[in-house]
């Protein structure tokens, strides 16, 4: 942004109160709008230099200048821990740093190994993460990455993890505080995706793959260690869910015979995007036809449900499918889009499936977007079909995967700087 | 042998809800595209002429996108925020004289 002197304070509150207060403001004297067209180009030519030294990262001495009681960024402490592993881990247990799985201590050589990946400085604020809102900065969010056991190269998926988490559509708070089964499920695109590991194929959601499980899990203790969420106390989950450990894969580009997700969500072919998604869980849906309209009958079918979050809240529930259904649909004549208008048209659920209670609620959500409610009213799983998200996925194998959401959440991408 | 290895503390303390997120610095500005949202006071739109030929020029800037709003005291519309969303990796923006 560019302020004259006079207008600087203005332009640093309306900025924080719009939530943007980290980005920087250009400063030129005061006034302007009466100054002569020579003049103009005079402070043109100083104000380029000043306006690039902020865009690449150089220090706002206006927010320094300006402060209006938001805190400095804290730096991590150094903490004497046992050198044995065994020994060390005991003592992340007795601390609650882990998600229960042994730790890699972040010493500060791992830290500063990890930070080589990173193209932001060490104690760059990247998010402050609900619900206790703690600074995850590029620091912090390496250290955990270290425990995790992420490579160096993982750092900044992770980071654009950590800010599409923390963007207010994903609701992060909802999410970690919820009595529900929520959890981050991140999908990769773009060639890095490949280049660095993740796995899209055979067993992509399982164990093996160093990629997901670590980036993963390093969202997860980000989650725990910096969002402030243990479970049992601000992480209200009934049972969780496995994905809480890590639930992170690629999509199956090359398998797949439609745009990929990126593209799809307004990203450039060969960028490197991460999206994250408020997954409640995965069921499988296990079916043999090779008839795309019986195939598109039968996952309709399996995804609208009485207790289903996204019909109750209008969310925005996802469909991995494997290859062979992605072929299917495709020899059918389907694309994603036509795909997601059928099978929203499909999936619709008569209002009189929910229990008494949930009937009154869904009601009192559902009604003023429907346009009433009623016993037979056919309740949609998301307000339209752009909101069904797809991806392919996967090895051979005659299975696809619902993803049913949170609910009140939306899916973000961010573009990975690397 | 020591029995204790310094290790960093990887838990944040409790904060306040600040922004959203945090902004972004770019690497380099070169092969970037840059939008100016006018505010349509005086004189931004030829700061804005000048600005756009010195990123360009000097700094290798590729492309400069230019949106105007029809008042200083409203908010640009949803298509200015999308069309901005997709093709820039810079916005300027003016507030105040």
């Amino acid at each position: 942004m560019v302020c004259s002197t006079a207008f600087i304070t203005l332009g640093r509150s309306q900025l924080r109160a719009l939530g943007a207060g980290s980005l920087p403001i250009a400063v030129m004297p005061h006034p302007f709008g009466v100054r002569t067209r020579v003049q103009v180009r005079e402070l043109a030519e100083t104000l380029v230099d000043e306006i690039v030294r902020l865009a690449t990262g150089g220090i706002d001495k206006t927010a320094q200048a300006v402060n209006a009681g938001s805190a400095k960024i804290t730096t991590a402490a150094v903490l004497a821990m046992p050198n044995d592993l065994i020994a060390f881990n005991e003592e992340c247990e007795r601390r609650r740093w882990s998600d229960g799985l042994p730790l890699i201590p972040p010493t500060a050589s791992r830290v500063e190994q990890m930070l080589t990946g990173a193209q932001r400085a060490r104690h760059t604020l990247v998010a402050r993460v609900a619900p206790g809102f703690g600074e995850a900065t590029v620091e912090r969010i390496a250290i955990n990455a270290v425990m995790a056991g992420c490579r160096a190269e993982y750092l900044p998926v992770l980071m654009a993890a950590v800010e599409a988490v923390a963007d207010p559509q994903f609701n992060i708070q909802g999410i970690q505080a919820t009595t529900n089964s929520a959890a981050p499920w991140i999908i990769v695109n773009g060639a890095l995706a490949t280049q660095l590991g993740f796995n899209a194929g055979l067993n992509c959601l399982g164990q093996g793959t160093r990629a997901n499980a670590t980036l993963g899990r390093a969202l997860r203790l980000v989650l725990q260690n910096i969002g402030g969420a243990l479970p049992g106390e601000m992480d209200r989950a009934t049972h969780g869910q496995p994905g809480k450990y890590s639930f992170c894969c690629a999509e199956n580009e090359v398998a797949s015979p439609w745009t990929p997700l990126h593209v799809e969500r307004g990203f450039a072919h060969d960028e490197n995007v991460v999206t994250v998604v408020g997954a409640a869980g995965t069921l499988n849906l296990n079916s043999h036809s090779k008839d795309a309209a019986d195939l598109l009958r039968v996952i309709a079918a399996s995804i609208s449900y009485p207790t289903s979050n996204d019909v109750h809240f209008a969310g925005e529930p996802w469909l991995i499918l494997s290859p062979e259904h992605a072929d299917v649909f495709a020899r059918g004549g389907y694309d994603k889009v036509t795909l997601k208008e059928a099978i929203w048209a499909q999936s619709k659920m008569p209002a009189s499936s929910f229990a008494r209670k949930d009937y009154d609620r869904a009601e009192h959500t559902r009604s003023s977007e429907l346009g009433g409610f009623a016993r037979d009213t056919l309740v949609p799983i998301s307000p339209s079909p752009r909101e069904i998200g797809i991806i392919v996925a996967g090895g051979p194998g005659t299975h696809s995967v619902y993803v049913p959401t949170f609910g009140q959440t939306r899916a973000v991408s961010r573009r990975i700087d690397s | 042998m020591s029995d204790t290895q310094m290790v960093l503390d990887p838990v944040a303390p409790a904060g306040v809800a600040g922004d959203s997120a945090a902004f972004r610095p770019l690497a380099t500005l070169a092969g970037k595209v840059v939008g100016f949202i006018d505010n349509s006071k005086p004189n931004f739109s030829l700061l804005a002429d000048d600005l756009g030929e010195l990123l360009m020029a000097k700094y290798g800037v590729a492309k400069i996108v230019r949106h105007r709003k029809p008042t200083a005291s409203v908010s640009a519309s949803p298509q200015v925020f999308a069309d901005i969303k997709q093709q820039c990796d810079l916005v300027i923006t003016g507030s105040g004289d």
